[in-house]
């Protein structure tokens, strides 16, 4: 281990000389040797940390500049559009008597499932030892974070009476015998995504205080080094600290890992558990799931194909990390293709004429456009991936992760608006359009997660310094 | 308090209108109760006063000695008579507070029976109208009554004293006090005349009757007396004569009592689909030019039946033959035959040759005296179209010094408005004295406006059916300075006296002494039984027309063959790319008088389903032929028509493409693009991308009066030939609350395709017959359950729907709106897709929607459409999906069954919408404005107007449980079955709702849950709906395909 003992050696000498990173076994080591290095360019420790901690010691680059103006543009947009909206009434939105749910719960939706990569990347794949893992869990789980920000925002504005969201909550009241409906998949909505939140921020955090201490180190005075020191939580570098540091990353990956399968299983409730064709369907828990996964791994390279472009960080996010994820993405996009395929066969096979007319409709009726869109994104794009250069291909894998965020929007919005708008009485069958307050809505949900990342990347490290230490070839 | 205190009405009590103020008490006190208040509030200011604290009263205080009848909080009902149109339907005023909240149907009533139709219903809010006018207008200028009278007084003295001509034009009326108050003011003149007529007029009726009895008279059609009944084109469920009574008639019809099941036959020959013809048994479609030749044909062959020799005419081949099969008609004249003095003969033509057939015809099926009554003639419709004719004439020539209008709106509704608009206001006519409760358009030209008092502050009375007098009694003090209009011509007589006062007087002597046998011994008794009852049965009066002798009226067939031989001349076959514009009126709108009724407006069309505006209806052929779709518009131009045009402008309107219509025949509503729909562009909800309902300055539709004809001989016929009819290219969207239409899901997206879902079940009279369950579809039913059933050790609420009484009249909808304080949102919301109705009328269509069909008969265009009326509301299941899903338990289970919406703990996240499979959830957008402090006087007290962000839904009425529940604990008993009635319930004219215990085996309803025909729509979703329908039956052979037209 003498090799990895180096590897946390820092530019201080207050900072963890060493790193225990579980990933280290024997076999592992072994295998190492065998692959290809996960961070290129022969990097030494001190050099990891000068080039993570620069653009944050920095004036911002013009670049970031035009990233984060229009992004804050577009966040404006959308604080406009909803203060609009909950002033006036959920009126301003194109729902209507039998359309209850559009844009709103899509994007909703959308956004969980993107939220999905930070945990599987910074939980799942920790635990099975993927150690390529360290370059994109940061910025995974920051992206987590900040997309389920995003994602919780609309089951509130949704609300009729928003400024009452809090009675979703089950605390003690002066209603008497009033409690909340535990039968609600909203309410377990609402647990669900408050507990993924909750574990994501501390494992986030958690990852973070080692590097806090870095970049706490590196300066010697002012405001933001106070912040640092304190947010930093008197970070040593002591061995009993690592230690510690690493069991409760430990459990808390083990914690978290759960959250991946429940989450999206929970949301997919809200839609399971209904009466409706089209949303009655068993097998929707695990295709939420691999939906989200896939999402939120198309989500991630995304932004990492956008990092390492603009921020110089090639030789953190190699070619191979891009493979690697791009892997997972192909093998998503089978589960979630097999889901519709299934689906579609459960639907026919039943003899239940409102269920085979709920799939017939979705491909074939008013909105099929959207149903198509969604197929040939989420599983015709992905098929790129079976070949290695497509795989390595940013133009290719960005374009694609692009189309396959833009197909699982669709999914969401297939599976809600869709069924919806043609259930068991014909009479009721609508159309929906959305009114451009939901378009802003939607637009100003991209800006607060645009604008939320780039001031992630402007103000905290977005590589884990101290993981990549521990995967760096000696 | 016993349980009839709260339903039986009550009785206005007498002799609180001595002063003439018209303070029509509806409180018996001595002291009213603004008079009280005053009082109350005088004292209490001096006894405030005196402690040096000045405060101003600006509260309700509770009364120191409560009147007997006054409980706050507790309804009084009044029986009245509705005013909504001229038919007369017995109504109930329930008041709260002094204020009418709502009016419903009289049960006891022996002409409507109970139902009330939708536009009775909505009167209300034409009361707290807050654009009624308030005070008399003089030159356009508010006056006060001295004034008016004086000015009138002068004015008409100075007519009568130079023998100048004048003239008193008015809707039907029938009540003795208004005749004889107008027969006193024109006896007044030396040359006056009273000329009647309807805009929805019936008179080639009573010409025809004329001309073959000898007697103008309407008969009274008994529908429920006929076993086989042919319509030619008599929207008579929907708009003709008096709908309610005929609906009543209809379904005692087809109860389907007895054993072989009692279920009349109906046939409608019509040209566009009319309410009426939706409910046929067999529904054949011609065009309204053919309907003379058929009745031809048809009465031929009856004569044949009857061995009745009629003359030489054309013979049937030449007459019509190209309007239906033969073996069509020979069918309907062999079953009108087999059922002769049990059968109808009814006819909406207002050609009076064509009415002497349907005489005719009823005559040779011995139907007079039995389902034609003209010993007991109604009275509904005695417009007379050719003395309206006359006096347009006179109008028009200058010759007229004095014009009376009342009731009616001639600037607006007759063909030839404009012209006479243009006459009145150039002073041909000296004085025009309008009795409108509006500035209509017609009170515009009026130099003297005297607005007339709502039903609802009023003494009238009316005899809508010869020897059935319903009376009209005030359920509240006049709002504003309006007086009733008996008072005014009382007055300008010099003989003023209040309306109570006239009417009282007028009964004790031309009412009292018509009283049956056995009647009340005093007139005080007499009267005061029929302003308790609402109406009294007396002797019919001998009319004028009928020989003195009393013979029975006679039959001329001579006349009647001379008929025959003119409609046996077959019409000029119009140019094939013409088409005959067919003008009708809708069953919420009519003829217009009610066009500013926003319920009214919002109410959908039971057939198209179309809100807020008029349109021209094409068949789906003919609007495929003309390259244009549902909104398209086309323009209708008359300009070319051979028959005489008053207003040759065309027209645009958008298209609605509607299944059942003839393929030549473009249909528009008549009542539409009155003035004063101006109102309308404030209402609904503003927002940003918010369309007003109408632009300022533009009305609601198009009127389409000035394109009717008016013939030679004075009447008024609602469809022309060779009209054109061309696309423009522009596109209106109009708002629809229902815009799929078919049973069958659409063919591309059905693996059985053409498979109608087992929404609407329906079964054939031979089937049922056999089989009281047959129609049931094949399929699982969920069996056992996990779990333990809801445990109802009460009552359990429930209802049940019988769809072979529904006929899609959608009283029920205003019903409902009325008692729930549901919101208008306006045109754009209605587009949305955001119509607030609790209570819904789903219409499907069933056959060949397209007009695919290759047709050789005429009757087969557009024909072969079976429709079916599915009143939906909130079913209150068991296993309730909405219950389940809603996190902050806003909507719950009751322990009756109910359930129940808890609207200030919803937070509206609309899941419980999403998840119920009837989409019966509500929920508000906006905060729906109530800005207007009169308007909001219609709400009823005991129902939460809902703010914004909140669900709603059909409740079961819980506040008429909860009351019902209240009164049955005073008194130690339970809750009798049928003492709870819902509001939709209550309106119904065929009485196809019903509302109980389901866990009472005795209940009405627990005996309809039995019935075989009973069903529960989604049962195999296991969610246990409280609420079930009775399967439809129609009277036809089972292998009789609908497309046979």
């Amino acid at each position: 281990m003498a090799d990895l003992a180096l590897a946390g050696s820092a530019s201080t000498a207050t900072t963890a000389p060493i790193s225990t990173a579980p990933t280290s076994t024997a076999s592992s080591a072994a295998n190492r040797s065998l692959r290809p290095p996960l961070i290129a360019g022969g990097k030494t420790p001190s050099e990891v940390t000068a080039d993570i901690c620069q653009p944050l010691e920095r004036r911002a680059t013009p670049l970031w500049w035009a990233a984060f103006l229009p992004s804050l543009a577009l966040l404006l947009v959308g604080v406009a559009a909803v203060t609009y909206q909950i002033r006036t009434g959920i009126g301003t939105w194109g729902l209507n008597k039998t359309v209850g749910w559009a844009f709103d719960i899509t994007n909703f939706v959308f956004w969980v499932g993107i939220g999905h990569a930070g945990t599987l990347i910074s939980a799942v794949l920790f635990l099975l030892r993927q150690r390529w893992r360290t370059s994109v869990n940061r910025a995974a789980e920051a992206m987590t974070l900040f997309a389920v920000m995003c994602a919780g925002l609309f089951p509130i504005i949704h609300m009729g009476r928003p400024w009452l969201a809090f009675w979703m909550l089950p605390y003690p009241n002066a209603r008497g015998s009033l409690w909340v409906n535990f039968r609600s998949p909203l309410l377990w909505d609402v647990f669900a995504v408050s507990v993924y939140f909750t574990i994501s921020l501390v494992f986030w955090y958690l990852g973070l205080v080692p590097d806090l201490a870095t970049l706490r180190d590196r300066l010697q005075k002012g405001f933001k080094q106070r912040l640092y020191a304190f947010a930093s939580l008197g970070w040593n570098g002591s061995l009993k600290t690592w230690q510690r540091y690493e069991m409760v990353y430990l459990l808390l990956a083990g914690l978290a890992t759960p959250l991946v399968l429940s989450v999206h299983s929970i949301v997919s409730f809200d839609f399971a558990t209904s009466v409706l064709p089209g949303w009655h369907t068993t097998i929707l828990p695990p295709y939420f799931v691999a939906g989200a996964i896939f999402s939120g791994m198309s989500m991630v390279l995304t932004l990492m194909i956008i990092a390492r472009v603009t921020m110089r960080l090639k030789a953190y996010l190699t070619d191979n990390h891009i493979d690697a994820m791009a892997k997972i993405v192909l093998v998503t996009s089978m589960m979630v293709g097999f889901a519709y395929a299934t689906e579609f066969f459960t639907a026919l096979y039943s003899g239940n004429e409102y269920e085979r007319f709920a799939f017939l409709n979705r491909a074939l009726g008013p909105f099929a456009w959207s149903y198509w869109i969604m197929v040939s994104c989420n599983v015709l794009t992905p098929q790129l991936f079976w070949w290695r250069r497509m795989r390595r291909s940013l133009p290719v894998v960005f374009v694609a992760s692009i189309l396959i965020n833009i197909g699982m929007w669709f999914e969401r919005f297939v599976i809600i608006v869709i069924s919806l708008s043609r259930d068991f009485l014909p009479s009721s069958w609508a159309g929906y359009t959305p009114t451009w307050i939901e378009i802003a809505t939607l637009v100003g949900s991209f800006g607060l997660f645009f604008t939320c990342f780039l001031l992630f990347c402007r103000f905290l490290p977005m590589i884990a310094m101290a993981e990549v230490k521990g995967v760096l070839s000696s | 308090m016993s349980d009839q205190d709260r339903t039986e009405p009550r009785t206005a009590p007498d002799g609180t209108d001595q002063d003439g103020t018209g303070q029509d008490g509806t409180g018996p006190s001595v002291l009213d109760r603004r008079g009280f208040l005053k009082a109350a509030g005088f004292t209490l200011t001096g006894a405030v006063a005196n402690g040096c604290t000045p405060a101003p009263i600006d509260q309700a205080i509770p009364f120191l000695i409560q009147p007997e009848e006054i409980v706050p909080g507790r309804s009084l009902w009044y029986a009245s008579t509705c005013g909504g149109c001229t038919a007369g339907c017995g109504a109930l005023v329930k008041c709260r507070d002094g204020r009418p909240t709502k009016i419903e149907g009289n049960r006891e009533h022996p002409l409507s029976t109970g139902g009330l139709c939708a536009v009775g219903q909505a009167a209300l809010l034409g009361l707290y109208d807050s654009q009624r006018l308030t005070t008399p207008l003089l030159a356009g200028q508010a006056a006060d009554w001295a004034t008016v009278d004086e000015t009138l007084r002068q004015r008409l003295d100075a007519i009568a004293a130079r023998g100048g001509r004048v003239r008193l034009l008015t809707e039907t009326l029938n009540g003795p006090t208004e005749r004889v108050w107008i027969e006193r003011f024109l006896g007044h003149f030396s040359d006056a005349r009273h000329v009647v007529y309807d805009p929805l007029s019936c008179s080639a009726i009573s010409q025809a009757c004329r001309r073959t009895h000898g007697v103008a008279l309407t008969p009274r059609y008994r529908f429920d007396r006929a076993e086989v009944i042919v319509s030619f084109d008599a929207d008579f469920l929907g708009t003709w004569l008096s709908p309610v009574e005929h609906a009543a008639g209809f379904r005692a019809g087809r109860s389907l009592e007895g054993d072989p099941p009692r279920l009349s036959f109906h046939a409608q020959l019509e040209s566009r689909l009319s309410l009426t013809g939706s409910n046929a048994d067999r529904r054949l479609v011609v065009r309204p030019e053919a309907i003379p030749g058929l009745l031809g044909e048809l009465t031929r062959a009856l004569a044949r039946h009857a061995g009745v020799s009629l003359g030489n005419g054309p013979t049937p081949a030449q007459a019509g033959a190209s309007a239906i099969e033969p073996a069509a008609l020979d069918d309907l004249a062999t079953r009108l035959w087999q059922a002769r003095g049990r059968s109808l003969v009814v006819c909406g033509s207002q050609d009076v040759d064509t009415q002497v057939l349907v005489n005719l015809a009823n005559h040779l099926l011995a139907n007079d005296g039995a389902t034609f009554d003209l010993a007991r003639p109604s009275r509904q419709r005695r417009g007379d179209d050719q003395q309206l004719a006359e006096l347009v004439r006179e109008l028009e020539a200058g010759i007229v010094d004095a014009l009376l209008v009342r009731g009616v709106n001639p600037v607006y509704d007759l063909p030839n408005g404009s012209a006479l608009a243009t006459a009145l206001e150039s002073e041909k006519v000296p004085l025009v004295v309008s009795f409108a409760s509006h500035h209509d358009e017609t009170a515009a030209v009026a130099g003297v406006v005297c607005p007339d008092c709502h039903a609802l502050e009023s003494w009238r009375d009316a005899e809508p059916v010869a020897g059935l007098l319903s009376l009209t009694q005030p359920a509240m003090r006049p709002l504003g300075q309006t007086r009733s209009w008996v008072e005014s011509l009382a007055a300008w007589v010099g003989a003023p006296a209040t309306a109570r006062q006239l009417m009282r007087d007028t009964w004790e002597q031309t009412v009292y002494p018509r009283r049956l046998a056995g009647a009340a011994e005093t007139f005080q008794n007499f009267w005061d039984q029929a302003v308790h009852d609402g109406f009294v049965e007396v002797e019919v009066e001998a009319e004028v027309e009928v020989a003195v002798d009393g013979a029975p009226l006679s039959f001329d067939i001579a006349v009647a063959s001379r008929a025959l031989a003119a409609a046996g001349q077959a019409p000029a076959e119009p140019p094939t790319d013409a088409f005959t514009l067919v003008l009708y009126p809708k069953v919420a709108i009519l003829d217009g008088r009610h066009a500013e009724n926003p319920w009214l407006q919002e109410l959908p069309d039971p057939i198209t389903k179309v809100v807020w505006d008029n349109y021209a209806s094409l068949s789906p052929r003919a609007a495929r032929a003309l390259g244009v779709e549902q909104g398209d518009v086309v323009r209708v131009d008359v300009g070319n028509s051979d028959q005489p045009v008053f207003d040759g402008a065309p027209i645009e309107l958008p298209v609605v493409v509607q299944p059942g219509q003839h393929d030549r025949v473009v249909a528009v509503a008549l009542g539409y693009g009155r003035g004063g729909t101006r109102r309308f562009s404030e209402l609904g909800p503003r927002w940003l991308q918010g369309r007003r309902t109408v632009a300022p300055g533009e009305t609601v539709g198009r009127n389409v009066a000035p394109l009717a004809i008016v013939a030679a001989d004075g009447q008024r016929h609602n469809h022309r030939s060779g009209v054109r009819v061309e696309p423009t290219g522009a596109r209106y969207e109009l708002a629809s609350t229902q815009t799929y239409h078919a049973l069958a899901v659409p063919d591309a997206l059905a693996p059985v395709s053409g498979e109608p879902r087992p929404i609407v079940q329906e079964t054939t009279l031979p089937a049922y017959a056999k089989d009281r369950g047959a129609g049931a579809p094949h399929g699982h039913l969920p069996g056992g359950d996990l779990w333990p059933e809801h445990p109802y050790d009460g009552y359990h609420w429930g209802m049940a729907i019988d769809l072979n009484a529904c006929t899609g009249c959608s009283a029920c909808i205003v019903a409902c709106q009325v008692e729930n304080n549901v919101p208008v949102v306006g045109k754009d919301e209605v587009r949305r897709r955001r119509d607030m109705h609790w209570l819904r009328l789903d219409r499907y269509y069933h056959g060949d929607l397209e007009g695919d069909s290759d047709a050789e008969h005429e009757g087969e265009h557009g024909g072969g459409v079976d429709v079916f009326h599915q009143p939906m509301t909130c079913h209150h299941c068991d296993n309730a999906p909405c219950e389940t899903v809603c996190p902050v338990l806003a909507t719950v289970h009751s322990a009756e069954g109910l359930n129940q919406q808890i609207y200030n703990r919803c937070v509206g996240t609309r899941y419980c919408a999403n998840n119920c499979p009837y989409k019966v959830r509500r929920f508000n957008w906006f905060d729906y404005p109530h800005r207007d402090p009169l308007e909001n006087l219609t709400l009823n007290p005991d129902v939460v107007v809902r703010s914004r962000g909140v669900m709603e839904k059909c409740s079961f009425c819980v506040q008429r449980i909860q009351e019902a529940k209240q009164q049955a604990r005073r008194q130690g008993r339970a809750v009798a079955d049928g003492e709870i009635q819902t509001a939709c319930q209550q309106s119904c004219p065929t009485q196809a709702i019903t509302f109980g215990d389901l866990g009472d085996p005795a209940s009405r309803l627990a005996r309809q849950v039995d019935d075989p025909r009973h069903y529960r729509l989604f049962e195999e979703l296991n969610i246990r709906p409280s609420l079930g329908y009775l399967r439809r039956v129609r009277h036809r052979q089972d292998d009789e395909e609908i497309d046979h037209g």
